[in-house]
């Protein structure tokens, strides 16, 4: 989005992996951004690296032109200065009068055509398929992943599916006499996605599915004769697609605007974006984990039995004391948030606004729409105007919706001791909209009670009687350095 | 900082008078210090205490930890034995030893120290509350003994905090006038290449002087590309406001043109020559001494290709082209005794006869400085209505030339480091190698007599003159009082949430009741914070979520663990959070708390959800954000009236603060662009 004010020049040339049906996905994946055709960039000049040195093959136009770095804020008369503005324009409007074209209608633009009531009922038979006949090799695919949003999907796409390597779903496990068999089915978000990148050309069907996509059983028409293909459908502008495709958010086959909105950003900057399965039941195991740590937690907390604290103070008793351990733990009043592996309430599901709606992955990564790592980041889209800052409850469900996801393991000491805690140990992104404008938030779940600063008190009194050792030593004399008094010293350096 | 007082001239020159009631030996006047480096004309400051052995204690009260035993030591045991011994013997006081005193203020809502020693016990053992006149470390007298000349300013941290923004805005200001010297050096070298064009220009022009046409004149303004209007024989003299304005810009390039323009030789009557007649009596003297013979002008094309293209070369001809000025002044000046620089206006009257021949010359880098020219034809798109032409008026047309020419030089004046340089001058120091004619006279309206007012003044350019400027500010408000005789006016101010800290967990603080002197028993002291808490305080209808309490909560949730937390208004947050206290690091983050009412009872009773909307949350994470800190939200769920009540009945705050649960969630704006 041109409005994202963190916009870094610098990321853009490297990383962006373009990802979409059309070209690009027919490229091996180790082509350099250098080497994609125009085509692909051009596209991709949405993505927040508005790098315009991709562009020097075509619109001649030489990386040095565009300027970048300082801004000049007013003329100072100098010639090269108003050279500088001069060609920066002129490279603008070379690069945004460049005419794109179609190469080819395989490889580019590819055809959907508008079946919004196709998969309707296809609940029962999802659930019925996984339920009889689980001998079949496709039937143990569909139960590795059994749910695809097949109801949702509304657009099938033709051609071959080398053109939706990252976008879109066949529906497996399908009698042979099914029509359109094997084709590719998309979401509204990603059919409308394609149709406003210009690589889908969406189409409004007047046949039915039975005669666009006749069923393998039937034998093959002469498709040699020029058959007009008006007679199938006509082809939808990008209007009626957003009249089809967008609505609310509980429409079948529609999606909202706001998520459409955060989903055709994020496709843009590079990420890989899947709608997320619903929340299945928790699996049976955690809760037992769960009552188990509780319960030596418990049992703990009996051994090491609070002291009694007086009513009004103070809690600290008057005595002789050693340690500021033992000091600071008769404050400990209010009980500190433990972050466990299982979520704290597995039954307390988000409301809407704050349900987990995509899984978003990095653009790094060797990724398939079927096979992918799990996800990098759990994202909720939020609208701006109609919610406000999650409260508790919501919060808690968002983050308990998200898989637990600790810090490194080698951030470790108090050195890192920022870094574990703002890492946190499970993180979700909300994507706030504001009509159009999107913020993206991150709320991760610390755990301050598990950084216990007061532990370091009693090393810092101790170093500084090692420090005091190693000064004494310094002054008896030298080649004392070693052994103890070595240590003295290195404990002085760490406390620093 | 006795030093620092007596240096007795400000930028402007003018004598500063010394603190009087300061007696010391380099206060004598005339021992000015070196106005280069006043921290090098410091003695050795006294050996400070490292803050490490002054914040020793992280909270007040002492602990006694056994001295280690080595095992191949056999002394280390005797030592541990001694102690151990000792203490059972001569038990120390019982910690904390020391309860400080502290009185309610009802009117600021704070506890206020008055005792020296509990104030330093108190900010240094954990770094409780603030001094009333200071920052947050209670150091008003220090500032205040620095202020009269005590060598202690050095440790203060406000002067210090002071020091350093004078040196940012310095550096600031430097950076500011190295852009401003690069784009001047671009000028200058493009100068040279215009000078250079238009030498080969002329070589092929035709100098047949037209009567100007004003339609033909605003297409030259406004054509994009000059280049058919360079080979177009005719050329005319630049008399409406546009062209006038398309004029050449830097005084280089005008120098450049008045010395190689061939042909017969004339007074400068154009707006810009005036301008860039020399100003100072001095080169002015210098000038007449060489008024000589006649000067001779290049005429033919051999000459023409002889004269100097690069800016060695025109500095070469330097003295050449003063004589082609004090020629010109010769005429004018030539009834006058002295020589002396008449008024412009004056000037341009008498020499009006040749404005036509002289405007022709600028014809010439009119065409050749295409988008220069058309810069200031948008420009002067709005203000030509006003413009008298030159050749009619010559001397009200030079004015409104002056008038214009801001717009070059916007920049000209900020950046200055004090008061007197207003105005960033081109003939400051780093521009030497460039004649300062025409910048020096457009600040200098009409110099009168040849005097030069600009002239370069380089001791207010000089860095050190910010730091001094915050000591001279100090000494002049001074009094004739004795550093002896300051008295402490600050005290310390504690925060309800900071002093029922150290009543309630630590019992380090005793708070008395400003009418009786009476300590006031915790229980009444937690029943008036949290009536207070309320505008205006509530005598009844306290409830779990009190403002007081919730604070509280956290507060006594973070200290707990050890950290230091501390009134974080200053960044838009409820607290912020050090690791170790203000002395040693930065605080990392910013607590923004936010009561939550999630047990189902709450909704019998009436509470205010707080409801936050995303604006207010991208707000405090940005101002956040900007001082390197993250956003923490801490969600306290606060237990319902009834548990509240029961908890209080049964343990007193103790048991009911075990009620208080506390999340904290971290917020981190996400960008796109940086994580993929």
């Amino acid at each position: 989005m041109s409005l994202d004010d963190d916009d870094n020049p610098a990321v853009g040339v490297a990383s962006p992996i373009i990802s979409g049906v059309s070209s690009s996905a027919a490229l091996p994946p180790d082509v350099s951004p250098d080497a994609l055709s125009v085509d692909d960039l051009i596209e991709d000049e949405g993505t927040a690296s508005q790098d315009f040195r991709l562009f020097r093959k075509n619109a001649h136009v030489s990386a040095q032109t565009i300027r970048k770095g300082e801004k000049d804020f007013e003329s100072h008369g100098t010639r090269a200065q108003v050279e500088a503005l001069e060609q920066s324009r002129a490279a603008m409007r070379d690069v945004l009068s460049y005419t794109r074209v179609h190469t080819g209608p395989q490889r580019n633009l590819a055809r959907g055509w508008y079946f919004p009531q196709w998969w309707e009922g296809y609940q029962e038979e999802l659930q019925e398929g996984e339920a009889g006949s689980a001998g079949e090799g496709k039937e143990m695919e569909k139960e590795r992943r059994p749910f695809g949003y097949i109801r949702e999907r509304v657009v099938v796409l033709e051609g071959s599916s080398v053109a939706s390597m990252n976008l879109g779903r066949a529906v497996t496990g399908q009698a042979k006499d099914r029509p359109a068999r094997g084709k590719d089915w998309l979401l509204p978000e990603e059919a409308l996605y394609l149709v406003e990148r210009g690589s889908l050309d969406l189409w409004w069907p007047t046949r039915g599915l039975e005669e666009i996509f006749p069923p393998e059983t039937t034998p093959k028409e002469g498709e040699g004769e020029e058959l007009d293909e008006y007679d199938l459908g006509f082809p939808l502008s990008l209007q009626a697609a957003y009249a089809l495709l967008i609505g609310k958010d509980d429409e079948r086959g529609k999606i909202s605007l706001q998520k459409f909105q955060v989903y055709s950003n994020l496709k843009r900057c590079g990420y890989n974006v899947l709608r997320a399965p619903p929340i299945t039941t928790q699996p049976t195991r955690c809760p037992t984990v769960a009552t188990t740590t509780t319960l030596w937690q418990w049992l703990t907390s009996i051994l090491t039995s609070q002291p009694h604290h007086k009513h009004y103070g103070p809690l600290v008793r008057p005595g002789l004391y050693r340690s500021y351990t033992s000091i600071y733990r008769q404050m400990a009043l209010i009980p500190l948030h433990k972050p466990s592996r299982s979520p704290s309430n597995p039954r307390n599901s988000p409301g809407e606004p704050f349900a987990i709606h995509f899984h978003v992955w990095k653009a790094a990564q060797k990724w398939t729409k079927l096979r992918h790592p799990p996800p990098d980041f759990h994202l909720a889209v939020v609208d701006a105007q109609e919610s406000a800052v999650p409260t508790l409850r919501e919060i808690t469900a968002l983050l308990d919706a998200t898989p637990h996801a600790p810090g490194k393991p080698e951030w470790t000491g108090p050195g890192r001791l920022y870094a574990r805690l703002k890492h946190g140990h499970r993180n979700g992104l909300v994507a706030v909209v504001d009509h159009g404008v999107i913020n993206y938030m991150r709320f991760a779940e610390a755990a301050f009670g598990e950084e216990r600063i007061y532990e370091r008190f009693d090393a810092r009194g101790h170093m500084k009687s090692g420090g005091k050792k190693y000064g004494g030593g310094a002054r008896s004399g030298n080649g004392n350095g070693g052994g103890r008094w070595g240590r003295g010293g290195r404990g002085r350096g760490r406390g620093r | 900082m006795a030093e620092t007082a007596t240096i007795t001239t400000t930028p402007n020159g003018k004598h500063v008078s010394k603190i009087p009631g300061l007696v010391s030996p380099a206060n004598v006047p005339g021992t000015v210090a070196e106005s280069k480096a006043p921290t090098a004309a410091h003695p050795a400051p006294p050996p400070r205490t490292p803050l490490n052995q002054i914040y020793v204690l992280p909270a007040p009260i002492r602990t006694f930890p056994l001295p280690a035993f080595y095992p191949h030591n056999p002394v280390s045991l005797l030592h541990l034995a001694y102690v151990w011994l000792s203490q059972i013997f001569r038990p120390p006081p019982p910690e904390p030893s020391v309860v400080h005193v502290g009185v309610w203020d009802p009117e600021t809502r704070s506890v206020h120290v008055k005792h020296p020693a509990s104030i330093r016990a108190l900010w240094e053992q954990g770094f409780y509350g603030k001094g009333s006149l200071s920052r947050s470390e209670p150091n008003w007298l220090k500032r205040e003994l620095a202020r009269r000349g005590s060598p202690e300013a050095k440790t203060v941290s406000e002067l210090r905090t002071e020091s350093r923004r004078e040196e940012r805005r310095l550096a600031k200001w430097e950076r500011a006038k190295a852009e401003l010297e690069a784009v001047e050096r671009q000028r200058l070298a493009e100068a040279e290449l215009h000078a250079a064009a238009a030498a080969q220009s002329k070589l092929n022009g035709d100098f047949n002087g037209h009567i100007w046409e004003p339609a033909e004149s605003t297409a030259l303004a406004t054509k994009p590309n000059g280049s058919a209007h360079k080979t177009s024989g005719q050329l005319k003299a630049p008399v409406g406001p546009m062209e006038l304005l398309s004029l050449p810009n830097s005084s280089a390039m005008l120098n450049g043109s008045t010395t190689k323009f061939t042909g017969q030789f004339m007074a400068p009557v154009g707006p810009m020559e005036l301008l860039s007649l020399p100003n100072s009596s001095s080169k002015l003297n210098g000038t007449t001494v060489r008024l000589t013979g006649q000067f001779k002008a290049p005429v033919g094309p051999m000459e023409l290709l002889s004269l100097p293209n690069s800016l060695s070369d025109l500095e070469l001809k330097a003295p050449c082209e003063r004589e082609i000025r004090a020629d010109l002044l010769g005429s004018s000046v030539s009834s006058h005794n002295e020589p002396k620089l008449v008024n412009d206006d004056e000037h341009a009257v008498e020499a009006s006869a040749h404005a036509h021949s002289s405007q022709l010359m600028h014809e010439l880098f009119v065409n050749g400085d295409q988008p220069n020219g058309h810069i200031n034809g948008v420009y002067s798109l709005a203000s030509n209505s006003s413009l008298p032409t030159p050749t009619a008026e010559p001397s009200n047309g030079t004015k409104d030339i002056r008038k214009l020419e801001p717009p070059k030089r916007r920049k000209s004046v900020r950046f200055s480091p004090n008061v007197e340089s207003t105005t960033f001058q081109h003939s400051d120091p780093p521009n030497t190698n460039h004649s300062p004619d025409v910048a020096s006279k457009v600040d200098t309206p009409e110099p009168i007599n040849g005097e030069s007012i600009s002239e370069p003044v380089p001791s207010k350019l000089s860095p050190i003159t910010g730091p001094l400027s915050m000591e001279t500010a100090y000494s002049s408000l001074d009094t004739t009082t004795n550093v002896s005789e300051v008295e402490n006016k600050e005290h310390f101010q504690l925060s309800p949430e900071e002093a029922f800290f150290l009543v309630f967990s630590l019992g380090a603080l005793s708070v008395v009741d400003p009418v009786t002197a009476s300590p006031i028993p915790p229980e009444h002291l937690l029943r008036l914070f949290r009536s207070y808490s309320y505008f205006p305080p509530r005598s009844g209808g306290l409830r779990p979520d009190d403002p007081f309490l919730v604070n509280y909560a956290v507060y006594h949730h973070f200290r707990s663990l050890g950290w230091v937390p501390r009134h974080g208004i200053k960044f838009g947050v409820d607290w912020i959070l050090y690791q170790r206290g203000p002395v040693f690091d930065h605080s990392e983050f910013g607590i923004m708390i936010l009561p939550a009412f999630s047990d189902p009872a709450w909704a019998e009773f009436e509470h205010e959800v707080p409801k936050r909307s995303w604006s207010w949350l991208m707000g405090v994470n940005r101002v956040l954000s900007h001082v390197l800190k993250s956003l923490v939200l801490v969600y306290v769920d606060i237990p319902t009236p009834i548990v509240f009540e029961e908890s209080m009945e049964r343990g007193g705050i103790a048991a009911a603060l075990k009620k208080y649960t506390i999340r904290e969630v971290m917020v981190r704006r996400f960008s796109v662009n940086r994580n993929r």
